[in-house]
């Protein structure tokens, strides 16, 4: 197994001169970003940080992100990434659960963290932007060597990033992705697409998430370039994929759906020969214009955090497959499962399973957690619903969790219903997602009062504004006298947008 | 910091600039050679359609006003010097 940090050096001493990355218009050289990671690991190792240490990081998209990513990887260490949006009572029990010991953030984090009651933490605290008290200022990076640091006994098995996931108890499952796991995903990618030092691989996802973290391991590690968007609009990313002639990147469909919108009486893009849809299913009329528009081979694929890509497909060589997430890519394996546990037929709607040599190492310190995700014969089981047709083909259709996925980013309904249930005001309420043409769903929230009890639609709203991550606000609220039932008593989710409509 | 206009209180529009200039740059700093004041910060990103709610109420409950509907869907609300002025001059109503 080779280590990330060794192949990321070895691609900067043979490249030295080569852009390494392009962020919000900075160019850094594979040099240049091969000296700040070395800075960064120097900074972190002087003051104190060790081998197997946690690092918290509400984390944005730059260049500096990403040296973090490989210090950590150099010197053995952990990196927790946030959203920088959640709010301090969630990035509290965020670190709490991932174990973090130093911080590393913006100093608009601080200033929060101390408007609300401060932040514990045992180690250093590093202010990434400019001065705050108590922390090492930034400008520190500048007086360490820029010389590689040598750490020995890194053998790949030690955890690079522990990615938070909720679940249907609202408690964060930090999902343990090892060195090891970062590498086989960065390669199995590298391999399925045919990613070479020619390439210029955007990442136009939050590097909080691993699909963004993957798009930037996979050139850095071969010599490519990466080319790292800060902030997502379709006109943004349309002018990045122009100017910077982006040639592959893997996108989520809410990000797509709105590109295609905008591509309408646009001169064509030249520069991609190759496209992922991940995350939801793609509108065939939305594939169609962007197919038409874009002039590259278009994939999509099937995964999740824990398990990475399962499936994948190129529609121009499956065109009798055209509502398939495809097949499984190399050493992956499904199983539709029913609910006896039983395996499904051809054709059968069960619960989609799978073995791959990509899948995560657990849930960080939840170890009966993730066992129980999996079935008898350690397929994990993804909470998803599908079927498989006679040649193997993969076909999405449904969640079998609760889970709203708005503009590719998973919230999960309990997190909200936590927070508004918290208002004295609400007997009951459920999130649920609604069909929205932009983000593919938004939050929907249905409230039940309290007999007697009033609340304007704004008290909720300030309530989670106060309380809820910008990617959980309910878009859409709605008072009602009654939820929907099944004979068993429990809230029909499906149904919620059906309802609230009539 | 711009020069004060002559609505509102100097210590209430000071902080309407603040509290604005702050949240927008949470989570990236406006690059020095961008005129900030005429930003629209939701087009480039600064704050995303998942956001904006989030940060309207969180203005709203600073300042102590609402918005109406037909004052959210103003395309001006999303220019950073229009909306300080729109704050200031909603304060000065009150």
């Amino acid at each position: 197994m080779q280590r990330l940090s060794d192949l990321f050096y070895d691609s900067a001493a043979a490249n030295p001169d080569k852009p390494a990355i392009w962020c919000d218009g900075k160019v850094n050289t594979y040099r240049e970003l091969a000296e700040l990671v070395s800075r960064y690991a120097n900074l972190l190792l002087h003051n104190g940080v060790k081998y197997k240490d946690h690092l918290g990081i509400p984390m944005n998209n730059s260049i500096e992100s990403v040296a973090l990513i490989f210090a950590a990887a150099n010197i053995g260490a952990a990196i927790v990434p946030i959203n920088p949006t959640l709010p301090v009572a969630a990035a509290k029990t965020t670190f709490q659960a991932g174990d973090v010991k130093h911080l590393i953030a913006r100093k608009s984090f601080y200033e929060e963290c101390e408007k609300f009651g401060g932040i514990n933490i045992e180690g250093i605290c590093v202010c990434l932007d400019g001065t705050y008290p108590g922390t090492i200022p930034f400008s520190a990076v500048q007086a360490e060597s820029a010389e590689r640091p040598e750490i020995s006994g890194i053998n790949g098995d030690e955890t690079l990033i522990l990615t938070m996931t909720s679940g249907s108890t609202g408690t964060p499952k930090p999902i343990d992705l090892t060195q090891n796991n970062k590498y086989l995903r960065a390669i199995a990618h590298i391999r399925m697409y045919n990613i070479t030092t020619n390439d210029r691989v955007l990442a136009a996802t939050p590097l909080y998430h691993s699909l963004a973290e993957r798009l930037v391991i996979m050139p850095l590690i071969i010599g490519a370039t990466s080319i790292l968007l800060p902030r997502f609009t379709p006109e943004i990313w349309l002018n990045c994929v122009r100017e910077q002639q982006v040639t592959f990147t893997i996108a989520v469909s809410a990000q797509l759906a709105q590109v295609a919108e905008l591509l309408a009486g646009r001169p064509e893009v030249e520069s991609l020969r190759c496209i992922v849809s991940s995350s939801a299913l793609l509108e065939p009329l939305v594939r169609e214009k962007l197919i038409n528009k874009l002039h590259c081979d278009f994939h999509e694929m099937y995964g999740t955090s824990e398990t990475s890509t399962i499936t994948s497909i190129n529609f121009k060589e499956a065109l009798n497959k055209q509502t398939s997430v495809g097949g499984c890519i190399p050493g992956a394996q499904v199983q539709i499962l029913l609910a006896g546990g039983e395996i499904a037929g051809i054709n059968e709607i069960g619960e989609i399973a799978c073995q791959s040599p990509l899948i995560c190492n657990g849930y960080y310190g939840l170890e009966d957690v993730f066992n129980q995700a999996l079935a008898a014969d350690g397929y994990f089981k993804t909470g998803d619903l599908g079927y498989l047709d006679q040649d193997g083909y993969l076909y999405f259709s449904g969640r079998k969790k609760e889970l709203i996925i708005t503009g590719g980013i998973n919230v999960y309904p309990s997190d909200v219903e936590k927070c508004v249930l918290e208002m004295p005001a609400v007997s009951e309420c459920a999130a649920f997602a609604y069909p929205d043409q932009r983000l593919g769903e938004v939050v929907a929230l249905a409230v039940r009062l309290k007999p007697g009890l009033s609340l304007r639609e704004r008290m909720v709203q300030v309530h989670c504004a106060r309380n809820l991550a910008d990617f959980q606000q309910p878009h859409k609220i709605f008072f009602v006298d009654e939820l929907p039932r099944n004979a068993m008593g429990k809230i029909m989710k499906t149904k919620l947008a059906e309802y609230v409509r009539s | 910091m711009r020069e004060q206009q002559v609505t509102g209180s100097v210590a209430e529009m000071t902080s309407v600039e603040e509290f604005v200039l702050k949240y927008i740059q949470k989570n990236y700093t406006v690059p020095a050679d961008i005129d900030i004041y005429s930003l629209n910060y939701v087009e480039q990103g600064y704050i995303d359609s998942l956001g904006f709610i989030k940060f309207i109420v969180e203005l709203e409950e600073e300042f102590g006003f609402e918005f109406t509907d037909d004052e959210l869907s103003a395309p001006a609300i999303q220019v950073v010097g229009e909306l300080i002025g729109f704050v200031e001059s909603k304060i000065a109503q009150r």
